[in-house]
């Protein structure tokens, strides 16, 4: 089925001003990866991305405002959060795509983070050091909770103790449609396959929904 | 506060702004007396479409004070928000999830890029 083309008389894809060359952006897509402290995900971002990772900072306050407004900052609770950004084109695609990566730490004073960053999102990407499982607990039930796809996967450290999938199921408490995988999180065939199981789960668990135009 | 100064004092973007929204070179001009982290700003909007994050990563600044000045450029248009393709099956639900043809592109533009991945087969 050819993509249905921008409906210009569409309020949601109007310009705001004067008419400019319909320049069509590629549909943006984006990816959350979270994961505990040196889980692996800014290698993981870096390893498919065409920019290098670029660490960026939104102001978290302990009381949760929303990271939208800036009122916070003199409030004596006012943090900082660091997440790391990374995107990459597919213009081979059926429509040119590009996809984002967001990569965002585990703990669970960052959930207005992960709100905003799963908005919309195909889904994300659980990454787990098996030395720290525990770390992933927090991710696992969010993303659990406001029903975003998610997989894990294992980052298989050199030296760790390598844990059959089946074993960090059972330790997560991860049902059977869930999958855990392992990767190398440097290698990006590995990282590009994670995100592909993603994309296959996503798939598996968008409801159908009749296209009216079609 | 550096930031404060930056922003001249608001909190607020007067547009709404995703993390993932990307901007694009426009017409207009900003205004005079604008932060020197516009020009910045308009220089790489200028390069390539980038997205409110990448911005805020390249300029080291807090995401919310780069939707500050972003607005500023949107007001002069400066910047604009570029037409992209319809984002999900249904575009009345702003929360939309991706629809099932933009999964299925992604998942054959992603093995066009790295022919070798496997996605890893899963019971169910
Ligand atoms: N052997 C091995 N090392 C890895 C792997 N993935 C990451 N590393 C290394 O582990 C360290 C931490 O990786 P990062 O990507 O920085 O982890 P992170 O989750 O971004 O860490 P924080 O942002 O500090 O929480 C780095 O030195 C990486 O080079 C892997 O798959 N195998
Ligand atoms: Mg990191």
């Amino acid at each position: 089925m050819p993509w249905p083309t921008p409906r210009p008389d569409d309020p949601a894809t109007v310009l705001r001003t004067e008419p400019r060359p319909h320049t069509v952006a590629p549909t943006v897509l984006k990816v959350v990866i979270a994961g505990g402290f040196g889980a692996g995900k800014t290698t993981a971002v870096g390893a498919v991305s065409e920019i290098t990772p670029l660490s960026t900072e939104e102001y978290l306050t302990e009381a949760s405002t929303g990271v939208d407004s800036l009122a916070g900052v003199e409030a004596k609770r006012t943090t900082t959060v660091a997440f790391d950004f990374g995107r990459l084109t597919l213009p081979d695609a059926p429509v040119p795509l590009e996809l984002f990566l967001f990569g965002t730490p585990g703990q669970d004073r960052f959930v207005d983070l992960w709100y905003d960053l799963s908005r919309s999102a195909v889904g994300a990407v659980v990454l787990l050091d098996t030395r720290r499982l525990e770390s992933s607990f927090t991710p696992v039930s969010f993303f659990e909770d406001i029903g975003l796809p998610f997989v894990v996967a294992i980052n298989e450290f050199d030296g760790a103790h390598r844990y059959h999938p089946e074993q960090v199921r059972t330790a997560l408490k991860l049902p059977a449609r869930i999958p855990v995988v392992a990767c190398d999180a440097r290698n990006p065939n590995h990282v590009a396959g994670v995100l592909l199981t993603l994309v296959d789960h996503a798939v598996k668990t968008t409801p159908t929904i009749n296209l009216q135009d079609a | 506060m550096r930031t404060y100064t930056l922003t001249r004092g608001r909190t607020t973007p007067r547009h709404l702004l995703g993390l993932e929204t990307v901007l694009e070179h426009g017409p207009g001009r900003p205004g005079p007396g604008q932060a020197e982290e516009c020009e910045r700003i308009l220089a790489l909007c200028r390069e390539r479409r980038r997205s409110v994050t990448e911005l805020a990563g390249r300029l080291c600044r807090p995401v919310t004070a780069v939707k500050i000045l972003v607005s500023d450029l949107l007001d002069a248009d400066a910047l604009v928000v570029p037409v992209t393709a319809p984002y999900a099956a249904t575009d009345t639900d702003a929360d939309a999830r991706p629809s099932p043809q933009l999964l299925a592109a992604l998942s054959a533009g992603l093995k066009r890029k790295w022919p070798d991945a496997m996605a890893h087969p899963q019971a169910g």
